[in-house]
């Protein structure tokens, strides 16, 4: 096993900065070289790395562990009672190195960031390149990929928060890369808030962390001194790992967009779709999913985190279904999508499967991925058009997109064999697995999330044929695309088509090859992708490569003496639960088909209820009237009435003071010669009176 | 029968007050010159006159420093006036006052 992950950071990071340097000077021909080349080779490396790990799995945790260079040796011994020491008997001295850890989660997590990061790099080579900002978007992309790939392989804390952080500053950059549009600057301000809470707790779990085990490294370093998860419980206290567990999770939350912080996901639809493909839907949101599998040790020891992980997890992926349900905005639909199918990553890590948390997000980094660029080969097409009322009939026009779209709707909605069905039904039936087998309350939960599960995987089927039929499905009901001054040609058709001076659907075209070549690639990963999981539905036990490739990650000598066990499906739970959500997925594709036949009409609903959801719960609106405007009331009036009269008034009074002052004494200065020596005088009588009657 | 000492100290407050005097009604720099002549050789008269009565020659000391203050002082104060007459072709002490506030 090789660890090359040095140089899966490092290529993006140069062609950042190669980019961002010189990327104004830089010809088309030149920016693509580098921004190509650094994420082509970086997933070249991500694979060579996989491959050889594949060859030579690591004999430890931390066999993978490279370290480049100590960045803090403070050299004082902290002992930790109860813990066993490493060479450094008695205890550990504090030292934080920069260290990439290569292991099959950092593995299978660079594989996907560098794969289809690669792919949405080819694809935006075709979507941007009208855009004048060509070069400062691929600097953004390539910057992006260096920080995820930092934050998925970092091999402690510190640098864990390094690369949160700045994935967060990638997404604020490029949410307003059109930063013309003040929707799009808001959206990234947005973001970028929403994300700082959760940086900010993420923080103060890493202080708790440092104070109860007095180290920030994952696994013992190479002199043994033991990390964070070779050392559980040290010294913590249960409730103090349940307050770390929570900590990192409102931070899991900020980042995967999980309730209550949710917001910002579906406003970052303001940025270009390659970016809201690859950052918001693929790789960055699923940084949460990442940290809560890389802490599940520490996770194992505060079940009742764990299940509140589950629970926002099972409600974010309801709630969320919802509303995407009555969405308009093709972008929109996709992004609550997101955020459904990203807590049911977390309620399958909720239920103590890591494994399938991250199995559901590979598949969903391809299907999702291949959602958003399908949607973006659409926009594309039709010049910026992102409404679904303009939409249908697209089939005709634009083929390529249209199959594989169809081939990622139908393997997000669970249809087998498509990927999306062997992720989500482990999920499910790891839930129901949970519930059967734990009983009592948190059983009950578990049936309840379980049940969450299938309505959302029924919901999921729902909206998504309603998009897909909506897009691709009836007749045209648009103007044709809006005109961004293609060529001549175009032009010519739209005088002999286009009665209402727009071309109608003749003038609409498929994207170029470098955009429809990605997508057949995703097409193709979205459909075989599942086969690296479960086969055990029809009795192959454990035949799921990603799982025991992922298994010693997931596992742990010391949770033998846990009180929650990880109860592995039966196969009639899997058979249950499998038939059920298959079920409903198809009666959600048959419900939606049954409605949008004939192509998607939209009605005006009078009905609250429909306008609940279709306003997205007046989630927004609420904030602005709870938080954002008593806000902006109090900074009007502050102001208003502190600035102007106290702060004002306080540094112009003093001034007033000293300027008054002045005047009066200035008089004193006459000028004249007399008047000086007059005083003297005066001064000198008085020194003498003083003197005469002290005696 | 020797003159009190009270007689000088008489005589020095006496040239010491006309000197005042001058000094802040006279409007030329020159009577204002020779009016701190008047009040520094007052000063010296009742030094000389401590000096006798008390035995002491401190007194006799100080009007020597004095004095060479005194000229001193005059080399400086009439350049600063030939200076000022150079420049305004004027030297009437109460139209020098460009330091008013």
């Amino acid at each position: 096993m090789t660890n090359l992950t040095i140089w899966v950071l490092a290529l993006p990071l140069l062609g950042f900065i190669i980019l961002g340097l010189a990327g104004r000077a830089l010809t088309r021909t030149g920016i693509l070289t580098v921004a190509l080349g650094t994420s082509g080779l970086a997933f070249l490396f991500a694979a060579l790395g996989f491959l050889s790990m594949l060859g030579a799995p690591p004999t430890s945790p931390a066999s993978g562990d490279q370290v480049f260079y100590t960045w803090v040796n403070s050299g004082i011994i902290g002992t930790i009672p109860g813990v066993p020491a490493g060479a450094a008997s008695g205890g550990a001295p504090f030292t934080i190195s920069f260290g990439l850890l290569f292991d099959p989660l950092s593995a299978t997590m660079l594989m996907i960031v560098t794969g289809v990061g690669f792919l949405i790099h080819i694809y935006s080579a075709g979507y941007m390149e009208d855009d004048p900002g060509f070069w400062r978007f691929f600097a953004y992309m390539n910057f992006f990929l260096f920080a995820m790939a930092l934050l998925v392989s970092a091999d402690n804390f510190l640098f864990l928060l390094v690369g949160w952080a700045l994935v967060g500053l990638a997404s604020f950059l490029l949410i307003g890369f059109w930063y013309q549009r003040r929707s799009a600057v808001a959206a990234a301000q947005k973001a970028l808030v929403i994300n700082i809470i959760g940086d900010f707790s993420l923080m103060i779990a890493i202080f708790l962390i440092f104070k109860h085990f007095q180290t920030l490294n994952y696994f013992s370093d190479s002199n043994g001194n033991p990390g964070v998860f070779n050392q559980l419980p040290g010294n913590a206290t249960h409730a103090t790992l349940i307050i770390i567990c929570l900590l990192l999770f409102l931070a899991c939350a900020a980042k995967s967009a999980q309730l209550p912080l949710y917001m910002w996901l579906p406003d970052a639809m303001e940025g270009p779709t390659p970016v809201s493909a690859l950052i918001h839907a693929a790789t960055m949101v699923t940084a949460g999913v990442y940290l809560i599998a890389r802490a599940n040790q520490l996770f194992e020891f505060a079940p009742t985190a764990l299940l509140i992980v589950a629970i926002i997890g099972g409600a974010t992926a309801l709630f969320a279904a919802t509303i995407a349900v009555f969405q308009l905005d093709i972008k929109r639909v996709l992004a609550y999508s997101t955020i459904s199918q990203l807590g049911y990553m977390f309620m399958g890590e909720g239920a103590h499967d890591y494994g399938a948390g991250i199995f559901h997000l590979t598949t969903h980094a391809y299907f999702k991925a291949l959602l958003f660029l399908g949607a973006g080969a659409v926009i594309h097409a039709l010049g910026g058009e992102q409404d679904m009322r303009e939409m249908g009939g697209l089939r005709y026009r634009l083929k390529i997109t249209f199959w594989t779209f169809l081939i990622a709707a139908l393997a997000i909605s669970g249809i087998p064999p498509l990927s999306g069905f062997w992720s989500k039904d482990e999920i499910l039936s790891s839930l129901l697995a949970q519930a059967t087998a734990v009983g009592g309350k948190t059983g009950a939960i578990f049936y309840l999330l379980w049940g969450i599960g299938l309505l959302t995987a029924g919901l999921t089927a729902f909206y998504m044929f309603r998009l897909v039929l909506g897009i691709f499905g009836g007749s045209y009901r648009g103007r044709g695309p809006v005109q961004h001054g293609h060529d001549d040609e175009e032009g010519e058709e739209e005088g002999l088509h286009g009665a209402q001076g727009r071309g109608g659907i003749y003038a609409i075209f498929e994207a170029p090859a470098i955009m429809t070549v990605p997508l057949i690639i995703l097409a193709v990963l979205s459909a075989i992708g599942g086969l690296v999981g479960s086969f055990s539905l029809i009795g192959v036990t454990r035949w799921h490569p990603l799982a025991k490739f992922l298994d010693p990650v997931f596992s742990n000598p010391l949770w033998a003496t846990m009180p929650v066990a990880v109860h592995a499906a039966s196969l009639k739970v899997q058979w249950i639960s499998t038939g059920l959500s298959v079920g409903l997925g198809l009666l959600g594709i048959l419900g939606a088909w049954a409605i949008y036949r004939n192509g998607f009409q939209y009605k005006e609903n009078k009905n609250p209820l429909y306008q609940l959801v279709f306003h997205k719960y007046y989630v927004d609106e609420i904030l602005i009237a709870v938080l954002i405007d008593p806000l902006l009331w109090l900074g009007r009036a502050a102001s208003r009435l502190l600035e102007g009269n106290v702060l004002d008034g306080g540094s112009q009074g003093v001034a007033w003071v000293f300027g008054r002052t002045g005047g009066m004494l200035r008089r004193l200065q006459t000028g004249y010669m007399r008047n000086y020596a007059l005083a003297i005088l005066f001064g000198v009588v008085l020194i003498i009176v003083y003197y005469a009657v002290r005696g | 029968m020797p003159i009190p000492i009270s007689w000088y100290l008489i005589v020095s407050a006496f040239i010491f007050t006309i000197g005042v005097t001058g000094v802040l009604i006279r409007r030329n720099p020159l009577i204002i010159f020779m009016s701190i002549e008047l009040m520094l050789n007052a000063v010296n008269l009742s030094f000389i006159a401590f000096s006798h009565y008390l035995d002491s020659v401190d007194g006799q000391m100080f009007v020597f420093l004095v004095l060479t203050v005194a000229a001193a002082e005059v080399v400086v104060g009439l350049a600063i006036i030939v200076s000022i007459f150079r420049t305004r072709r004027d030297i009437d002490v109460d139209d020098m006052n460009v330091l008013r506030g």
